[in-house]
């Protein structure tokens, strides 16, 4: 190719038909999860599509987490998250979750997730301890509901997520102080007055 | 980064009647109260079509945006230009990854659109087909584009549904930086050497059609999208977009000492609207329908990186996991 | 000793610069989209690692870092040649970054117990910058490493391939003893050996095969400006604006 891109000009000639892709191409779902700030909870982001758990992982450190701040980060395969009914208006979806008629046990812990409002993010309510998704929903009633009107919830089994490490917490060490990915490092005022004064001149 | 100017397919007035009338009625009441719309809730099928073909728009204008800034990644000068536009073009990269995601959540895999990206079924923003022949067109992208895409998106992410409008808030909060970032070049080209002006105003002049054309069609002839006004999935028309664009931006312009090569420009004190000689909107099909200077080489190039990456997307496939819908 | 500690900074700075510069090539055009992104950000870390190294060295009395960076020629340039090589395909571009990042991460690990503080202390603020460096290419390593026949062939061949050039990272400084004498460094060889052990341990989790270290003939000469014929067309490349006016603000 001749293009004005002397990265495109390195790129190799490709013979091979690219179309159709692949059906599997398209790999698994993974939901993340990032702490913004030290003792805040935490917040679901969006997703990721990795092959497995800690690829997933490593891959939605800088796709999430590289601006703005984090002190701690997890991932979860999308079909490990329990979900309630989106409800709307002052239903409650807290309402609408059936105690189940197997005898609770406490089998695992879930992490549980509230969206307290229709557009914005789910975050972290609390821990539960419970035998099955389902269960963890009846305890989450139990133990979360109050007046504020709740629209889902999310479930998840606390085993099935890739959490960040002791160690790994320095992974965003120097995070702070990446300003050159920040508006506040491209300040043009004073250059700007300089030459604007330049100009009436 | 991205404009209006999205395509959207004819809207024929029979295409709601097959759905359920009190359905659509509480649905249009969510939407009437403010409340947005989430993956799980029911939508009408036009809804959904056009919501996913404009987000999708959206993410290959994201993707194929990285292209025309990227090209200067290797010979921007000095550090700090060098970290920014790594970072600015690593973050449309991003915001491509976030777009997908939402409109994943409607029902279409990214594998997919990125297939109709690369064939050339779907579209994305027109502006991207034209090169970056220096440094300064380089910067003129950075700020300017950015600027007329950040009015854009602050625009729909008031609209109705959820997963867009999140990925919307993220991606605003990331372009404050490429905004400041791109003023901050532009500024140091007009205080600098005479050499650099001329760089910038040689920019202006071969940008300035093709960002009036970012916005899309006039109004005049741009097709009927009422409904999806009232559905808030256009948040505003192509001329207001532009009007919007022109009052924030001109002034910083003209600020700067450069000359903007449109001899009717101005601003009407009476109406308090922009006036302008009506951009070449021929030119504007011809570029959507593959004519413009780039068009060919954007998509070899992105059909290039699919098939380099093809043996790494193989070898890591895996029956551990399996593709779902984003939750949100 | 300033001479001995100067050495030391400029083929660290060097090394990182054009190794985040190559790795910046792939922005955009990455084989899958989270990756494009993590591969970008640990280029941008490089080059921001580069960018504190010439500062280091512009206290020391050295020009400025933009003036160090953007305008030398190949034969000032002290990067060992595995930077400079071409981007190649993924397979090379990723075992180039587990080659080189494990040795970065053992040698900043080192120095965070150099006697020269300005240096320890970068050392101990960048460790988070290195240890996601160092995952990301253990993971993938032992990810492609381990799948279809294609992609450990690709590997073990671009292994092969940059193994000659990755020892040329450890190519002995003429001031080793003088920086180990003064606790500023622990000495290229002892690098080596602990780089060793590391690459060796993630091999042995994939169906990789490491060469025999003492039939590869080390890929030297890039400490001492002898570069390949790569490095001139990148530093031409990478300063083209700047050179325009290097007088001006850019």
């Amino acid at each position: 190719m001749n293009s004005l891109d002397p990265r495109v000009n390195r790129l190799p000639e490709i013979n091979e038909p690219v179309s159709p892709k692949a059906p599997l191409d398209q790999f698994g779902t993974f939901e993340v999860f990032v702490q913004p700030k030290e003792g805040k909870p935490f917040q679901h982001e969006g997703i990721v599509h990795a092959p497995n758990l800690e690829l997933a992982y490593v891959l939605a450190k800088e796709a999430f987490t590289r601006r703005f701040t984090c002190t701690s980060l997890y991932v979860v395969d999308t079909r490990d998250v329990f979900i309630s009914p989106m409800t709307e208006g002052d239903k409650n979806t807290y309402d609408y979750i059936q105690e189940p008629p197997e005898k609770a046990d406490i089998g695992s812990s879930f992490e549980i997730y509230h969206l307290a409002k229709r557009g914005k993010q789910h975050v972290h309510a609390g821990t539960v301890q419970a035998g099955t998704p389902q269960q963890a929903m009846a305890q989450a009633r139990q133990q979360f509901k109050t007046d504020k009107v709740i629209y889902n919830v999310w479930a998840i089994e606390t085993d099935k997520i890739r959490f960040t490490t002791a160690e790994e917490k320095e992974l965003w060490l120097t995070l702070p102080e990446k300003k050159f990915r920040d508006a506040s490092d491209y300040k043009g005022g004073d250059k700007l007055k300089e030459f604007l004064e330049k100009m009436i001149k | 980064m991205y404009g209006g100017g999205n395509t959207f397919e004819g809207i024929k007035t029979d295409s709601l009647a097959q759905e359920d009338p009190a359905k659509l009625a509480e649905f249009e009441a969510r939407i009437e109260r403010g409340e947005k719309i989430e993956p799980s809730d029911w939508m009408p099928q036009l809804y959904r079509r056009q919501l996913i073909r404009m987000i999708e728009q959206h993410a290959h204008s994201e993707i194929i945006g990285a292209l025309p800034e990227g090209t200067w990644i290797t010979r921007a000068p000095g550090f700090k230009r060098k970290m920014a536009l790594m970072a600015k073009v690593q973050d449309e990269v991003g915001h491509a990854q976030l777009l997908y995601s939402a409109a994943e959540t409607l029902g279409k895999s990214r594998e997919q659109m990125i297939e109709d990206l690369i064939t050339g079924k779907s579209k994305y923003s027109n502006v991207f087909n034209y090169p970056t022949f220096t440094w300064a067109d380089c910067c003129f992208i950075s700020w300017l584009v950015d600027a007329g895409a950040i009015v854009n998106q602050l625009a729909n992410a008031k609209g109705s549904y959820g997963p867009y409008c999140r990925a919307l808030d993220r991606i605003c909060a990331e372009e404050s930086f490429h905004l400041k970032y791109g003023h901050h070049c532009v500024i140091y080209l007009a205080s600098g050497s005479a050499k650099q002006r001329q760089m910038f105003q040689e920019a202006l002049n071969r940008w300035w059609a093709p960002m009036m054309h970012f916005f899309g069609p006039s109004d005049k002839i741009s097709a009927h999208t009422e409904v999806l006004m009232r559905w808030k999935v256009k948040m505003g028309t192509n001329d207001e977009m532009r009007n919007q664009f022109l009052d924030m931006y001109v002034p910083k312009i003209w600020e700067l000492g450069f000359t903007i090569p449109d001899p009717n420009l101005k601003k009407n004190p009476e109406t308090g609207k922009w006036e302008y000689t009506e951009p070449d909107w021929e030119e504007f099909k011809r570029v959507i329908n593959g004519g413009g200077p780039c068009n060919k080489e954007r998509l070899e190039v992105r059909r290039i990186a699919e098939a380099r990456g093809k043996w790494v997307r193989e070898a890591l496939k895996s029956n551990k996991t399996a593709y779902v819908t984003p939750l949100a | 000793m300033t001479f001995a500690l100067k050495e030391l900074l400029y083929k660290m700075a060097d090394d990182q610069l054009i190794l985040g510069h190559r790795n910046s090539e792939w922005t955009g055009m990455g084989p899958l989209l989270e990756e494009d992104i993590a591969f970008s950000s640990m280029a941008q870390d490089k080059v921001g690692q580069s960018l504190a190294l010439y500062t280091l060295l512009h206290k020391l009395g050295e020009s400025d870092p933009d003036t160090m960076a953007f305008t030398r020629n190949a034969n000032q340039f002290h990067n060992c040649i595995l930077v400079e090589l071409p981007n190649q395909e993924y397979d090379f571009s990723l075992i180039r970054h587990f080659l080189f990042d494990t040795a970065e991460a053992l040698r900043f690990e080192a120095l965070t117990h150099s006697s020269y503080e300005p240096l320890a202390q970068l050392a101990q603020k960048i460790r988070g910058e290195l240890r996601y460096h160092t995952l990301h290419a253990n993971t993938w390593i032992k990810q492609l490493g381990t799948a279809t026949p294609e992609s450990i062939s690709r590997l073990q061949h671009s292994l092969e391939l940059a193994l000659p050039y990755a020892l040329g990272i450890f190519e002995p400084s003429p001031y080793e003893a003088e920086l180990m004498a003064a606790g500023i460094f622990e000495g290229e060889q002892a690098l080596q050996d602990k780089w060793l052990v590391r690459i060796e341990s993630i091999c042995r989790q994939t169906s990789l095969v490491l060469p025999d270290l003492k039939v590869v003939t080390p890929v030297l000469g890039g400490r001492t400006g002898k570069h390949s014929e790569h490095l001139q067309p990148l530093l031409d490349e990478m300063s083209e604006v700047f050179r325009i006016d290097p007088g001006a603000e850019w």
